[in-house]
């Protein structure tokens, strides 16, 4: 049981001052054994604080990010899962679902971890699964109006991958859970 | 007792070899009673495997395992990075941190025996049967040691497992004839009956006569009868069906857990282990940690059959409690090999551990109200005695714990068990001794027990040196501080010393003061203070410069020999050429604050004091000259009576303090007089001084002004025209005529009274010419002769300042301004008559 944290578009402080409390409160050291951000956390700080949650932080580059050594795409493996990483402001049209399917293709990968669009999404795709965190300290963005606060937790067991979506809603933390399954057909 | 005896030999005689089953029935997972059969037994240990069961599933969370409940509403409470404790994840994750103490634990178990307890398989179990255990019993939870009590039970059942399976191998027949005892209507049985056969046939067939002749031997043996009981345990097909088989691999976990869990709760006994590793017990009345009492029951035990190794443990301060903790806890599981553990614990749980006392009976010691109990007690005492005469030879507490702490490996268990089991009837008396005795020695031991849990001071001996060390510091530091105040002390006697070579000085000074005339003796101490600041340092500079001169005179004089009565003489000498020294210095002070006074006002007073401080100096220079030699003879004597004081003591110093104390009250005392004298004669001059100077100023100015006045009145009346005296004549007219306007009122008008006055005027001048210059004459008269008033005033006071004083002055300059301003008033007159007419 591996238990791995995504989340992205954090944009402190230019969009928002920080992670909301409740958010910071579910997020305790010892829990998450690995985190992935998408990107545009534009600040050292941030990176520090993910930093003592988990050691293992994979982070890829937004377009506000001020840290030029994060990468524009990562691929790592977890398990039986091989995840990849990218911020999505690359992929034109925004949040397109063809296009991202094309950049899962183009980086083998049964799940691709995407963001910019600060709204969350996961749905199923013929060759894996696409998930988008959306953006964990609900900031401004001029695709989604009203933007919720929200993160993934992914619990991934054996072939077998929990989706945990934390979403704050109206001052309350919501969660719900999608499960996928990695079938023989994804290899082909 | 009896009944017991023969129960443990009857239980002895059935399972002798079948250590495991042995346990469970001890530690009441199976029935104890001698008529309980093998179906009996089997029931029991299905029934305890079943409680297992259920409570794994209900422990074990698997929180990926779907549930039925609603969804949203739980998510939010149950998820993975929920903060509630009650929430499945919470429990995983609590577990998941006990998992790993249980781990660090686990691989440390048993490292020489690596062969079995480090394979992954036990390793697992173990951790598996401690996290029930730890998580059925949270007010305990998991202490360090448990482990080391689960170890032996499940060696054991993996050792009769193994015999099993030996048996299995051996006597397959017999477990075949069981089954053909049972009749098959299903032809699969039967097929799967007939392969049985077959491998029976050939078997016999290999074996030939040899295999023939080994079964007879078997079932004749006294070994059939284990060999029975094991294949009656062990029959699939028994009461139960194969949860009922007692020796069985699948369920070894089952097994332990059930032996562990009887172990540590003690079956409703007395014996309890979970007490051992709690801290404190509720409903205790002593509230002592039963561990505690446990350890106080080992000393009270060794005190009654050995006292003197009691008193030589209580002489070192050694507790119970510092190695006993560790022999109960994990029931002297690191003091043993573990062969020779297992026949320790058969031992101990061959007792029983049921209540011995009856209600009424008084206890003092828990541990020893049954005899399993008393057992564990006295096979700690067995331990203790068999190192008796090492541990009397050690003098210092830590060696003797590690003596007992460090049990030797190589020991006859056996001896020792049987020491115990003759120590134990005595414990179990000792437990129900007479009150008054007990009370005695129990009242002792509680009360080393409460003062060290009080108090809970280390050991003594460890602590001496440190306090010996500490209080020689604090004695170096008495010690250095008095040295420095004896340091102080010295200082201060040089201090002393000082004072003494100045006061000395001084002493010279006031011995000569005495002699002289008064006139001398003011002048001397005018300025007390100052005057004796600079005789000390001329003194000092001038040495240099009189030894140089005592030199010449040593030349000239060719070594003149000093007798006594000459010595005497010269003192005398030199007094008198001390005073001339003194009054010199004195007169020297003198003259510069009077130069300064007079040189700025006024020069002629300035030049009688240069020629008498010029006519003192040349006496001072003659003075000088002649005393050097005694000056210089003097400053050597000085040096001496430094040396001589240096030399003194103490007490000698103080004396000469005193002396110098009493000769200093008389210089003082007629210093002080002198001082008053020479204030008074100053003051005096001072004032004759200021009486010099303002009649000199006064002076000055009417001695200006009487010529000027003298000159213009001659011009006026003789040395002008007769025109300018008519002129005059016509200005006191006017002023005249302006009297009688303003006098009379009947004016008609301004420009006719101006016209009028001018011509009244120069009527009067022209008619009365005769009569007019009379008047003049006797008017000028009277001028002169106030004038001359005046004249003589001043000159009286000019006459007056050469002998007057400041007073008299005063009075005389009032007197001189009151006559003045009497002939002014008549001068007045004359003027107002000459505007008359």
């Amino acid at each position: 049981m591996v238990l791995v944290l995504a989340l992205g578009d954090l944009h402190i402080p230019h969009r928002a001052p920080d992670l909301p409390a409740k958010f910071k409160s579910m997020l305790v050291p010892g829990k998450i054994q690995h985190i992935i951000c998408t990107g545009n956390l534009c600040i050292k700080e941030v990176h520090d604080y993910l930093k003592s949650l988990c050691p293992d932080l994979h982070i890829t580059r937004g377009e506000h990010d001020e840290d030029a050594r994060y990468p524009e795409t990562k691929t790592l493996t977890i398990g039986q899962f091989k995840l990849g990483l990218c911020h999505g402001h690359q992929v034109v049209p925004w949040g397109d679902l063809d296009s991202l399917a094309m950049l899962q293709r183009q980086l083998d990968v049964d799940i691709l971890v995407t963001g910019h669009t600060h709204q969350f999404k996961a749905y199923k795709h013929e060759g894996g699964v696409v998930i988008n965190p959306g953006s964990a300290t609900g900031a401004y963005s001029s695709i989604t109006y009203d933007v919720n606060p929200s993160f993934v937790l992914m619990d991934i067991d054996g072939l077998r991958v929990v989706v945990y979506v934390y979403e704050l809603i109206d001052g309350e933390v919501k969660v719900d859970k999608i499960d996928f399954k990695k079938t023989a057909t994804m290899h082909g | 007792m009896a009944e017991e005896d023969r129960q443990r030999r009857w239980r002895r005689r059935r399972f002798a070899n079948l250590r495991s089953v042995r346990w469970r029935i001890d530690l009441g997972i199976l029935p104890a009673s001698p008529g309980a059969s093998v179906d009996e037994l089997r029931r029991a240990a299905a029934d305890s495997r079943r409680r297992y069961v259920s409570l794994r599933r209900r422990l074990m969370v698997d929180p990926h395992l779907p549930k039925e409940e609603d969804r949203s509403s739980n998510l939010v409470v149950d998820n993975p990075l929920s903060q509630n404790p009650d929430s499945s994840w919470g429990r995983f994750f609590r577990g998941a941190e006990l998992e790993k103490t249980v781990d660090q634990d686990l691989s440390r178990l048993y490292p020489e025996d690596g062969s079995y307890f480090q394979t992954p398989s036990c390793q697992a179990m173990l951790r598996r049967i401690l996290l029930m255990w730890c998580l059925q019993h949270p007010e305990c939870g998991y202490r360090q040691g448990m482990h080391e009590l689960l170890a032996p039970l499940v060696y054991v059942l993996q050792v009769d497992i193994d015999k099993l399976s030996q048996v299995r191998k051996l006597h397959e027949d017999c477990f075949n004839d069981d089954f053909d005892g049972v009749a098959f209507p299903d032809t699969d049985m039967l097929f799967s009956y007939k392969p049985r056969k077959d491998s029976n046939w050939h078997s016999r067939a290999d074996n030939g006569d040899d295999s023939e002749s080994a079964s007879r031997v078997n079932t004749l043996d006294e070994l059939d009868l284990d060999t029975k009981e094991i294949i009656s345990l062990s029959d699939a097909y028994g009461a139960e069906g194969e949860l009922g088989i007692v020796l069985s691999e699948r369920f070894m976990e089952h097994d332990a857990y059930s032996m562990f869990d009887g172990l540590m709760d003690g079956g409703s006994g007395v014996v309890c282990m979970a007490e051992f590793f709690s801290t404190s017990k509720v409903g205790s009345s002593s509230s002592l940690a039963p561990v505690i009492e446990a350890s106080a029951s080992l000393f009270h035990l060794l005190s009654i059959v050995e006292p003197s190794l009691h008193s030589h443990f209580i002489e070192l301060d050694v507790e119970p409690q510092y190695f006993a903790l560790r022999w109960l806890r994990v029931l002297f599981g690191r003091e043993f090999c573990l062969d020779d553990l297992l026949v320790v614990w058969d031992e101990v749980f061959a007792c029983s551990n049921d209540m011995l006392l009856r209600e009424n009976e008084e206890c003092n010691f828990k541990i020893l109200c049954s005899s399993r109990g008393a057992f564990i007690a006295a096979m700690a005492v067995s331990m203790i005695l068999h190192l008796r005469s090492s541990l009397l030879a050690t003098e210092i507490n830590t060696l003797c714990l590690q003596r007992l702490l460090n049990f030797p490996n190589n020991v006859d268990v056996h001896k020792l068990i049987e020491k115990a089991k003759s120590l134990q009837s005595t414990a179990i008396d000792a437990n129900t001794l007479s009150p008054s005795l007990l009370s005695k020695k129990d009242s002792c031991d509680y009360d080393r027990v409460y003062s060290n849990l009080a108090t809970s001071t280390p050991p003594r001996t460890p602590l001496h040196p440190l306090a010996e060390s500490y209080w020689e510091e604090q004695w170096r530091n008495l010690h250095n501080d008095g040295t420095a105040l004896k340091e102080s002390d010295n200082k201060g006697l040089s201090y002393k010393r000082s004072l003494k070579q100045s006061l000395s000085q001084r002493l010279g000074l006031s011995r000569t003061e005495s002699d002289p005339s008064p006139v001398k003796v003011v002048s001397v101490n005018n300025d007390a203070r100052n005057s004796v600041r600079r005789c000390l340092l001329n003194s000092y500079s001038d040495k240099v410069v009189q030894s140089n001169e005592v030199i010449g005179k040593f030349e000239q004089d060719k070594f003149p020999i000093v007798s006594i009565h000459k010595e005497t003489i010269l003192s005398s000498e030199r007094s008198s050429q001390l005073k001339l020294k003194a009054a010199s210095e004195n007169l020297t002070v003198s003259p510069p604050p009077s130069v300064a006074k007079f040189n700025p006002l006024i020069d002629s007073p300035v030049k009688p004091a240069d020629e008498s401080s010029a006519k003192r100096t040349e006496d001072c220079s003659s003075g000088e000259n002649s005393p050097v030699f005694y000056t210089a003879r003097a400053g050597n004597e000085h040096e001496n009576c430094h040396d001589n004081d240096s030399e003194k003591s103490s007490i000698t110093s103080n004396s000469c303090a005193g002396d110098d104390y009493r000769d200093e009250v008389l210089p003082d005392e007629s210093s002080s007089c002198n001082c008053e004298d020479k204030t008074v004669s100053e003051a005096i001059e001072s004032g004759a001084n200021v009486g010099q100077t303002r009649p000199l100023e006064k002076t000055m100015v009417p001695n200006e002004r009487k010529p000027f006045i003298n000159k213009l009145q001659w011009l006026l009346r003789f040395g002008r025209p007769s025109a300018e005296g008519n002129v005059v004549e016509k200005g006191s007219g006017q002023a005249s005529s302006d009297g009688k306007h303003d006098a009379v009122p009947p004016c008609p008008s301004p420009a006719d009274a101006s016209s009028d006055n001018s011509c009244s005027g120069i009527n009067l001048a022209y008619g009365d010419n005769k009569k007019v210059m009379g008047t003049l004459k006797n008017i000028g008269q009277n001028m002169l002769e106030n004038i001359q008033v005046i004249e003589t005033a001043f000159q009286q006071d000019r006459a007056q300042p050469s002998a007057m004083e400041n007073l008299s002055n005063n009075i005389l300059g009032g007197k001189g301004q009151v006559t003045a301003m009497a002939a002014l008033t008549e001068l007045r007159k004359i003027s107002n008559l000459l505007r008359e007419m």
